[in-house]
């Protein structure tokens, strides 16, 4: 029985796992990261701490409406729009994380980074998304608009890891998570277009997400290791 | 070329620095130490007193002095790591 058999074979307890572990992992570098934005009240961790806590509200959501969606049918649709919602505010919210800067003054201070007058661009931007995603009964708006974020994400760190060679040692895997995600959403977006939702590629895509989830965990732990 | 511009979170660095370092200090001490407006500095001790990373204690004679708070001292402590963590994630 080859590995992709095995994997298909126990589909539902891997999907689940693989929701659980994702979360797992988000949940830690919300909690790690929510302490220095405390004791620092820097926007930029702020933004970054909240871009994980949608990625793994997003996962946790997928996962309660996959089970909820055996029960009533009606719930797939329902579980699509909110796994996008969360996963495309999720992108905003990194991205944003790396170029907060441009538009916000380090002393300007808002009473919620997840409502505010300039989140609320992504909110509205996250919903027209995920609705249009529902409305053709496609993937493709999400996929194109992650393609985008982790597109400039990826220019962005690698300018920082240019600027900043051999400096600070994270910011090399901060860039290789950045093409990981890259190319986890470029795979999405061929899934359907050219392998017809193929097993082995929705896998690999499996994979790469979690190796794009434990870089961010191995380097939150390693930067912010107590001596 | 222009001095880069010191960040929010190293003006907040130097003033309670400055504290730790002189354990108590008069508000007009502090006030040259941090090289800030008196606006401004008003703002940054205004900010440091509501999150309790200092306190003002009056003494005799109104005299004022501010001193770390245990908040303040763990930022002082974290502050490296803190910096670390911005510049790693190109925050």
């Amino acid at each position: 029985m080859s590995l992709y058999s095995l994997i298909l074979a126990n589909k539902w307890l891997l999907e689940v796992l693989y929701a659980f572990i994702i979360a797992l992992i988000c949940a830690v570098i919300v909690i790690k990261t929510d302490k220095f934005f405390r004791l620092s009240l820097h926007q930029g961790i702020r933004y970054f701490r909240n871009a994980f806590f949608f990625f793994g509200v997003g996962f946790i959501a997928k996962y309660i409406f996959g089970l909820l969606s055996d029960l009533n049918f009606s719930f797939v649709y329902v579980a699509q729009v909110i796994f996008e919602y969360f996963l495309v505010m999720a992108g905003f919210f990194l991205l944003y994380s790396l170029v907060w800067r441009r538009f916000e003054s380090s002393r300007e201070e808002y009473f919620s980074s997840l409502f505010n007058a300039k989140i609320a661009v992504f909110h509205v931007m996250a919903l027209v998304i995920a609705l249009l995603d529902d409305i053709w009964r496609t993937y493709y708006f999400m996929f194109a608009s992650q393609i985008i974020i982790f597109f400039y994400a990826s220019i962005i760190s690698f300018a920082n890891l240019r600027r900043n060679r051999n400096k600070y040692k994270f910011q090399k895997f901060y860039f290789v998570a950045m093409l990981l995600g890259l190319i986890a959403w470029t795979l999405n977006l061929l899934a359907p277009l050219y392998f017809n939702w193929s097993s082995e590629i929705l896998i690999n895509i499996g994979i790469i997400n979690i190796i794009f989830f434990l870089l961010f965990l191995y380097g939150v732990i390693k930067v912010t290791k107590t001596e | 070329m222009a001095a880069k511009k010191r960040e929010r979170l190293d003006v907040i660095r130097d003033i309670l620095q400055t504290i730790r370092q002189n354990r108590e200090i008069k508000p007009t001490r502090l006030l040259y130490a941090s090289n800030l407006s008196p606006q401004m500095f008003k703002e940054y001790i205004n900010e440091l007193i509501s999150k309790n990373f200092i306190k003002l204690e009056i003494g005799e004679k109104d005299k004022k002095t501010f001193s770390l708070t245990k908040k303040g001292q763990d930022f002082l402590q974290e502050y490296k790591i803190i910096e670390n963590f911005i510049e790693n994630f190109g925050l």
